[in-house]
């Protein structure tokens, strides 16, 4: 049966040989003999070739019993992600300072849940101290300008 | 050149360039401590903070992280037993065993003034070796540019311990990266997608913050809700005095392991993408091997100290002999500077310490500085630095996701590097858990586009593509690429054999 490793390799060769077939339509200049898609295609080639290796080797490869490790927190991983994401998002409509304030509130009371008032309160004032001392550091002090709100204008 | 030297040694102690020093070398110690904050990750957060000041202020901030950093991280090693970054890992071995034998000062001033020595020591090879081997870099033609990155590329690709096959794959992708958006020769438009910001190409930053940042970050997040931090040994820890002439003596009174491990850190520094983990680690071996008495290394004996962190900080000096004469970065955090040095419009690369010697030999200026500035700062805040440790990751980990949006966005002052940022950040997680070594990538990613230009220029200039292997310099540096495959697959099956039968348990990963 395919392994993790094998998936992997399936992903690059798929991906690699879809990237490769758009090299094909790449128009070339009559007026220079290479054209925009001759090193792309050696790299794409090469991976695909990779990619396909990796799904043999996993193949060919005797399965080990894997050693527990410590317990992982993927859920709290997905969400971080997902928390990001939003900023992300949101960065544009919202601005940098409201965006932060609210990324960064969130994101510690998710990777910290509260367990007394007080730490929703340590979760705010993090997010504000935070969205305010890098507005002012570098907006104002480094002159380098931060998203402003689309629907705020903040 | 020492006339140069000595005037930008002066020049940089002007508050205008000591304050962004100092103050990178505060972060960079503080960052090193920080267990799970490496020196990437460090000189990530402070990017942004250069790119409001001159090419000089900026570079000298990043120095200053560099060496902080590469020092930092052995005071929670010797102290906790935690290394603060992967280049302290084997300082752990014998200078937490002193510091519990009732010697933390020892061992913390130990580790110190060898960082000084080892570091030094690098500072002269940089100096020395770096004009000279521009020089020899201006001798070069596309055919032996090509031949260099792709010498690089392969170096890096097996040089990575987990597997061979996954270390080239990691160094393609990176390559792929490149190749999307208008091709470097004529312009014309390729693998875009239809998506009108990839015509310009995928900035290298966002990539490099992207995958290191969200590597480490969420590598970190999985393992959050276990047992607490260290901060409760900190209160364990009374004096942190020494006598400085003792310790120092201590050190000078070994040349040989003070100068073979300076050399060892040095070598592996000049390699592309090892970095500190490699040399700290190696130089430990070296030192134990050539002992009289290996059986002390691990009980808390100086040799151990002195190995590691005078390897791991003459391994900077390595690092920035490359990037600055070949445009080759040692590692990820001069993978950083060479982005920085990008957004101000500097090329770095052979013509560099021609065409900028000011910023070149200010380089040079802030290593030596920011070693005793480094000294300077463990004596005055050792003990502070060790209660930064207790800093909470929850509140930590935001903060640094807010600070590499702000150095994305503000490269182009657009929310496109943002995405690629996130996009980045995903795969770079996501190589991580499947295995696939992150510096290839980046060494992929900074050296794709050279590899192509080079590549093209050279058959445009001449067709016979048997010149790669003719010209005696590119030959010579493809044979060094395949002999560096073939001892990585004999390293590999040597690997192999080693861990057979101990099954597959889930590896700590040095970014």
């Amino acid at each position: 049966m395919i392994g993790r490793d094998g998936l992997a390799g399936l992903v690059v060769l798929a991906t690699s040989l879809a990237l490769f077939w758009l090299t094909l339509g790449l128009q070339r200049n009559p007026l220079v003999p290479i054209g925009p898609g001759f090193y792309p295609r050696i790299v794409l080639g090469l991976t695909a070739a990779l990619g396909f290796a990796l799904v043999v080797a996993d193949l060919l490869a005797r399965r080990k019993a894997r050693v527990a490790g410590p317990p992982r927190n993927y859920r709290l991983v997905a969400l971080s992600f997902g928390a990001f994401g939003v900023y992300v998002l949101l960065l544009p409509g919202l601005g940098f300072r409201i965006a932060t304030f609210l990324f960064v509130a969130a994101a510690n009371l998710l990777l910290s849940p509260p367990q007394r008032p007080a730490h929703w309160l340590r979760a705010l004032a993090l997010g504000a101290a935070t969205a305010l001392i890098a507005y002012y550091v570098f907006e104002q002090y480094l002159l380098v300008l931060l998203p402003r709100g689309r629907w705020t204008d903040f | 050149m020492y006339d140069l030297l000595w005037h930008s040694i002066v020049g940089l102690l002007h508050y205008k360039y000591l304050v962004p020093l100092v103050a990178g070398t505060i972060a960079g110690v503080v960052g090193g401590a920080l267990p799970g904050v490496t020196i990437t990750m460090t000189v990530i957060i402070v990017l942004p903070f250069t790119f409001g000041l001159d090419p000089l202020q900026g570079l000298a901030a990043m120095t200053g992280v560099y060496v902080g950093g590469s020092a930092g991280g052995l005071i929670t090693a010797t102290l906790l037993g935690i290394p603060g970054t992967p280049s302290s890992i084997a300082t752990t071995f014998d200078g937490h065993p002193m510091a519990r034998k009732g010697q933390p000062g020892r061992a913390v001033w130990l580790g110190v003034w060898a960082s000084f020595c080892g570091g030094l020591l690098g500072g002269l090879f940089l100096i020395a070796a770096t004009g000279p081997l521009a020089k020899i870099a201006l001798e070069f033609g596309p055919w032996e540019f090509f031949s260099l990155f792709i010498f690089a590329l392969s170096m890096v690709a097996g040089l990575m311990e987990a597997s061979l096959l996954k270390g080239f794959i990691s160094g393609a992708i990176g390559l792929i990266v490149t190749i999307m958006g208008n091709d470097p020769m004529l312009g014309a438009p390729r693998l875009t997608l239809g998506i009108d910001f990839l015509e310009g190409g995928i900035p290298f930053l966002p990539v490099l913050i992207g995958v290191f940042a969200f590597a480490q970050i969420m590598s970190d997040v999985e393992k959050m809700g276990g047992a607490a931090g260290p901060a409760s040994a900190v209160e364990r820890i009374a004096n942190l005095s020494a006598s400085h002439l003792k310790v120092i003596w201590e050190i000078l009174s070994r040349p040989v392991l003070l100068l073979w491990s300076s050399l060892v850190g040095l070598l592996i520094g000049v390699l592309p993408a090892i970095g500190g983990s490699a040399a700290n680690m190696i130089a430990y071996d070296q030192a134990k091997k050539f002992s009289r008495h290996p059986e002390r290394f691990g009980s808390g004996t100086p040799e151990g100290i002195i190995a590691s962190e005078s390897a791991n900080n003459a391994n900077v000096g390595g690092s920035l002999v490359t990037i600055m004469a070949f445009g080759i970065p040692g590692d990820a955090v001069t993978a950083v500077m060479l982005g920085a040095l990008t957004i101000h419009g500097i090329q770095s690369g052979p013509l560099f310490i021609s065409q900028h010697p000011r910023i070149a030999y200010g380089i040079f200026a802030a290593y030596l500085l920011a070693h005793p500035i480094m000294v300077i700062l463990m004596g005055l805040g050792a003990r502070a630095m060790l209660r930064v440790v207790s800093v909470p990751k929850a509140a930590l980990f935001p903060v640094v996701l807010v600070l590499c949006t702000v150095g994305a966005y503000a490269l182009s002052n657009t929310m496109s590097n943002v995405y690629v940022l996130l996009l980045f950040g995903v795969l770079g997680y996501a190589m991580v858990k499947t295995g696939f070594p992150l510096a290839p990538l980046i060494i992929g990613v900074v050296l794709g586009d050279q590899i192509e230009v080079n590549l093209i220029q050279a058959l445009m200039t001449d067709s016979n593509p048997w010149l790669f292997i003719t010209r005696p310099i590119s030959g010579g540096l493809l044979a060094a690429a395949v002999l560096s495959v073939v001892f990585a697959l004999w390293q590999h099956r040597r690997h192999r054999l080693r861990v057979a039968g101990r099954g597959t348990a889930e590896q700590e990963v040095d970014f």
